[in-house]
């Protein structure tokens, strides 16, 4: 069997081909860079509304939507008079969703199967949005609410709670993807189409993760309208099927050690683990020839809170009493309703005396201009998962400083400078040291590039999938990787928190410089182990 | 490239010293002294609102890593091993009291002067055909007359449904105005080519079938207005027709302004028209597709349910008195008070929906919240009689002071049917917003089947018909809407 027999099924949820964004590029990239594979997409969308924003290559061999919230997909035939004598497991459901969490997870396996056979013949969002199911909810939780203290739950949550259920389950109402590898670029609702082709066909699932699922639902139910019952009960839904997930998929690859970190705590089997990182084409982002004269700090992103450019602000203020020449060109726009963040920062910039030395450029044409501009990109996020803008910067050969957050360690290594989030005096020092000592950052410019292109590149994620399409697609085991999974010789950058200390790190971080020591971090021994 | 471990690559300094087989991590070289470090207890103050209504400690450990935790802070300033086992012992510290959200906004709470806009709206139109009277003569007048309202009824519902359908999918208005647009001169196409086709079968005049398709025309446009929430518009469209309709009947129908009340009259479908090509302007680039098949289906319903209430309403005009054709103008008087009461309809509805969301989100037990909904939906339908009633007398009073009607000949048995069927209407209306339609459809189809299978009783047959449609929604709706789960929407 060669590449051309493998048909790909690539699962989504509300990211490609429908929207833009890192994953939707991720997914492009990849279609693209395995040409020899055909590719069916299935897409879990909100409304069935959403347009086709991306132009499908030729290997995409067809589309498929599941909307969760539009007209419920068509009933299969007959299911209208010939009724299941039984229905779907709904009491089951809610009975596991009601355990203490890690509680009945195989139990909760069983019953999404059973779930999915209904599915096949019933009507299961007309099974599951019924009055018998508000009943079956509001009953077990008279009986089994945990604390008189706690909001007692209403009807209106039982009523909630039952239709979040049966929109999230829609996907198990179509026809599971038919093809050699199922690949789900998430976890969760967007995997269970995956699920379904595991059940019907023993199709073999690779589950691949860029956000952690479940800590961006926790985080977003902060948002969510609903009373506690109903985010409770929701939450132990979406958390339960992350497991399953997990179990169900013969490889799981986060797109860093951050998010496999996640993965260990929810149950996953870290010797299925295979971390690929996110990459660039480094042809887009050649190396600098120069840099500019002025000592000139560079960030680029969306300016939003959660950059923290205010931390910045500061530290630059500190930058400049130092060094009264320095600049700092903030290049980007803010999402939609972010303008008075903006304004707010430009206050304090005025407010911190900055005057003209700070400058916000807004959207550039292309984004390498905004990392040529600086001598020193700087990233100052108090949340990240695995940033563009860091490998990016880093591809072009700028020197980088970064905050400790998500995977910034991973991608920095100890080619740029990592400091703690929200502190701008260790920020200040750091930038800094790097704006004073021009063959430093020239030495970890030239590091950093070495380092993406090694690690960070397009074509390096790509032949991972390759090797895993092409084992798991023709039914052979996966060989063991050479490491635990994530690329050999990936160095972690080291926090800088002290300027001292910032300048013997830097001494000693120098490339080139290889440790002495074998032993294999606990997943990749197992791995071993296992192979 | 030796293969191995990540933190065996570290430089010597760094590597961490309490090599536990943890995940791979890296030890802080130095705690900044800046910030005073915090205690557990200090940082679950600070956290407080996250850890109270937490569902499980990993919630905890995402809020902390969104504020910029990791595991090397947390072994440096707290001892725990990493995120995780810190917000475990949060999760532990701190008791669960999840704050209530704030109130979601009332989906139901709508300006009082909206339904009423729109009773008017369906009402004053009636004023133009009296004015029109010259113009509706010769054969097969009430055939097409009829024959209009029924398609441009069921167009424009259709219309309205797939309009909502597609608004309460999409955030891009663009997307639901481009379909309104294309259903709009979809419907135009339609309308017109049924009345020419209607009018070659019977005969009809040119000016009967041009007012048909004009009728046709303003319903369509307006709805498209109405959908989009442009009321305002639909006032301005209205008046020339309206206002040149009613002064020219006030006049005494002057000949010599003949002319102009047809101009006054033509006025108002063009206008609706032209606002509605207007307010669905710029939406040509809108992205996706115009129209999905599931749609279609999904606004079959509203359709069918435009046809049969048009019927309905407009069966018992000109079926006569006594079944052999002919206008009974008992029945087109009540007409008018029917189309005004469906803002009272509209009103007493968005009560109804508000008073069961309440109740719904106040009870505990099933069966209480039956019982709770069979009442609240009796007393808006009692809302909604009442309304009617008022509306009906007062359109008798005028009626009987100008001379319309003989004060001798009482309208009670037609003004019956129209409030029997207003109320089943405002039942149908009920269940279709809660997304029960096939009984309302079946009951309606034989309601009039029954009336026109047996149109020689007159309006015993009409009444029994009426009666019968209210008794069985009546019954089915006080069954199906005091389920909780009809109420999800």
């Amino acid at each position: 069997m060669t590449r051309a027999d493998v048909e790909i099924a690539l699962t989504a949820e509300g990211t490609y081909p429908h929207q833009f964004g890192g994953v939707s590029v991720w997914c492009d990239q990849l279609v693209r860079g395995l040409p020899d594979y055909d590719f069916s997409l299935v897409a879990v969308v909100a409304t069935g509304a959403e347009p086709v924003s991306w132009t499908l290559p030729g290997n995409v061999t067809g589309l498929t939507t599941m909307p969760l919230w539009g007209p419920p997909p068509p009933a299969p035939p007959g299911s209208r008079w010939l009724r299941p004598t039984v229905g779907p497991p709904v009491r089951e459901l809610v009975e596991v969703l009601l355990a203490p969490p890690g509680e009945e997870q195989d139990r909760f396996g069983e019953v999404m199967r059973e779930m999915f056979t209904y599915a096949q013949y019933g009507n299961l969002p007309a099974a599951l949005a019924s009055e018998d199911s508000v009943r079956l909810l509001s009953e077990a939780w008279r009986q089994r609410w945990p604390d008189p203290d706690l909001p007692p739950p209403t009807l209106q949550d039982a009523v909630t709670a039952i239709q979040l259920l049966e929109h999230a389950l829609r996907p198990l109402s179509h026809p599971p993807p038919r093809a050699d590898v199922v690949h789900a670029v998430t976890n969760g609702l967007g995997a269970l189409p995956a699920l379904t082709a595991k059940w019907r066909y023993g199709t073999p699932v690779v589950v691949t993760e860029h956000g952690l699922y479940m800590r961006e639902h926790y985080l977003h139910s902060r948002q969510d309208p609903y009373r506690w019952p109903v985010k409770q009960l929701y939450l132990q839904f979406l958390r339960r099927l992350c497991v399953l997930g997990y179990h169900e998929a013969a490889v799981i690859t986060p797109g860093n050690v951050y998010n496999k970190r996640w993965e260990a705590r929810l149950g996953a089997d870290l010797s299925r683990v295979r971390t690929v990182y996110n990459g660039v084409n480094p042809a887009d982002f050649p190396a600098f020839d120069s840099e500019p004269e002025v000592p000139t700090i560079s960030w680029a992103g969306r300016l939003d809170p959660i950059k923290d450019l205010e931390s910045l602000l500061r530290a630059f203020a500190i930058v400049r009493a130092e060094m009264p020449d320095a600049r700092l060109r903030i290049f980007g726009s803010p999402p939609a309703s972010r303008e008075p963040y903006v304004a707010r920062c430009k206050a304090l910039g005025q407010e911190l005396g900055l005057g003209e030395s700070v400058t916000f450029e807004g959207r550039v044409a292309e984004i390498r201009d905004a990392y040529a501009a600086g001598q020193v990109v700087v990233l100052c996020s108090i949340s990240e998962g695995f940033p563009y803008t860091l490998i990016e910067a880093m591809t072009c050969g700028r020197p980088c400083v970064a905050t400790d957050v998500g995977g910034v360690t991973e991608a920095v290594g100890d080619t740029g400078l990592v400091v703690p989030p929200r502190r701008p005096a260790e920020l200040a020092r750091a930038c800094l040291t790097l704006l004073r000592d021009g063959e430093l950052r020239q030495r970890l410019g030239s590091a950093a590039r070495l380092r993406a292109l090694e690690y960070f590149t397009v074509d390096r994620a790509v032949s991972a999938f390759d090797e895993i399409y092409l084992f798991l697609g023709t039914g052979r085991p996966l060989p063991t990787p050479r490491s635990g999974g994530e690329p050999a010789g990936l160095r972690l950058a080291p926090v800088v928190a002290d300027a001292v200390v910032a300048d013997a790190v830097v001494a000693d971080a120098v490339p080139g410089e290889t440790a002495p020591g074998t032993a294999g971090q606990p997943g990749s021994a197992r791995l071993e182990a296992a192979g | 490239m030796s293969a191995g471990d990540v933190r065996t690559q570290l430089p010597r300094a760094l590597r961490p010293a309490d090599d536990d087989g943890g995940l791979p991590h890296l030890r802080t070289i130095a705690g900044s002294q800046t910030t005073p470090p915090l205690t557990v207890a200090a940082l679950c103050e600070d956290f407080a609102p996250v850890c109270e209504s937490a569902v499980d400690p990993l919630e905890i450990a995402s809020a902390l890593e969104f504020d910029g935790m990791s595991d090397q802070m947390v072994r440096d300033r707290y001892g725990y091993p990493d995120v995780f086992e810190l917000a475990a012992e949060m999760y532990i510290q701190v008791p669960r009291q999840p704050a209530e959200p704030p109130p979601p906004a009332d989906p139901w709470q709508v300006s009082r002067l909206q339904p009423m806009l729109h009773g008017l709206l369906y009402g004053l139109p009636a004023v133009c055909f009296p004015a029109a009277a010259v113009l509706l003569a010769g054969p097969g007048m009430h055939v097409v007359l009829i024959v209009a309202l029924l398609a441009a009824w069921a167009t424009s519902q259709g219309l309205a449904g797939l309009g909502y359908l597609r608004l309460g999918r999409t955030t891009d208005r663009g997307q639901a105005k481009r379909l309104l647009r294309a259903g709009l001169l979809a419907g135009l196409v339609l309308l017109t080519l049924t009345m020419a086709g209607t009018a070659l079968l019977v005969h009809a005049r040119l000016p009967v079938v041009i007012f048909g398709v004009a009728e046709g025309a303003y319903m369509l446009g307006a709805c498209v207005l109405l959908v989009l929430g442009a009321e305002k518009w639909l006032l301005a469209v209205l008046a020339p027709g309206v206002l040149g309709s009613a002064a020219f009947l006030a006049l005494g129908r002057p000949p010599g302004l003949l002319h102009a009340s047809w101009i006054a009259l033509a006025s108002t479908p063009v206008l609706a028209v032209l606002a509605a090509i207007v307010c669905t302007r710029g939406s040509r680039s809108a992205a996706g597709r115009l129209v999905v098949p599931a749609e279609l289906r999904a606004a079959a319903p509203a359709a069918l349910f435009g046809l049969l209430a048009a019927g309905l309403l407009a069966f018992p005009v000109i079926a006569g008195a006594h079944g052999q054709g002919g206008v009974n103008v008992g029945a087109l008087l009540a007409t008018l008070p029917l189309s005004l009461s469906m803002g009272a309809a509209e009103w007493s509805l968005l009560a109804y929906r508000r008073r069961t969301r309440e109740l719904l989100r106040s009870t505990h037990d099933l069966a209480a919240f039956g019982r709770a909904a069979r009442f609240v939906l009796l007393r808006a339908l009692g809302q909604y009689l009442l309304a009617a009633i008022v509306l009906t007398m007062i359109a008798t009073w005028i009626a009987i002071a100008a001379g319309l009607v003989q004060p001798a000949r009482l309208l009670l048995p037609e003004l019956a049917v129209y409030l029997a069927l207003g109320c089943a209407m405002f039942l149908a209306l009920a269940l279709q917003a809660l997304g029960v339609r096939a009984v309302a459809l079946i009951a309606s189809a034989g309601a009039l089947a029954f009336e026109i299978a047996w149109r020689e009783l007159g309006v015993v047959s009409q009444l029994a018909a009426c009666i019968g449609l209210l008794i069985v929604l009546g019954g089915y709706a006080t069954r199906v809407l005091s389920m909780a789960v009809r109420h999800a929407f």
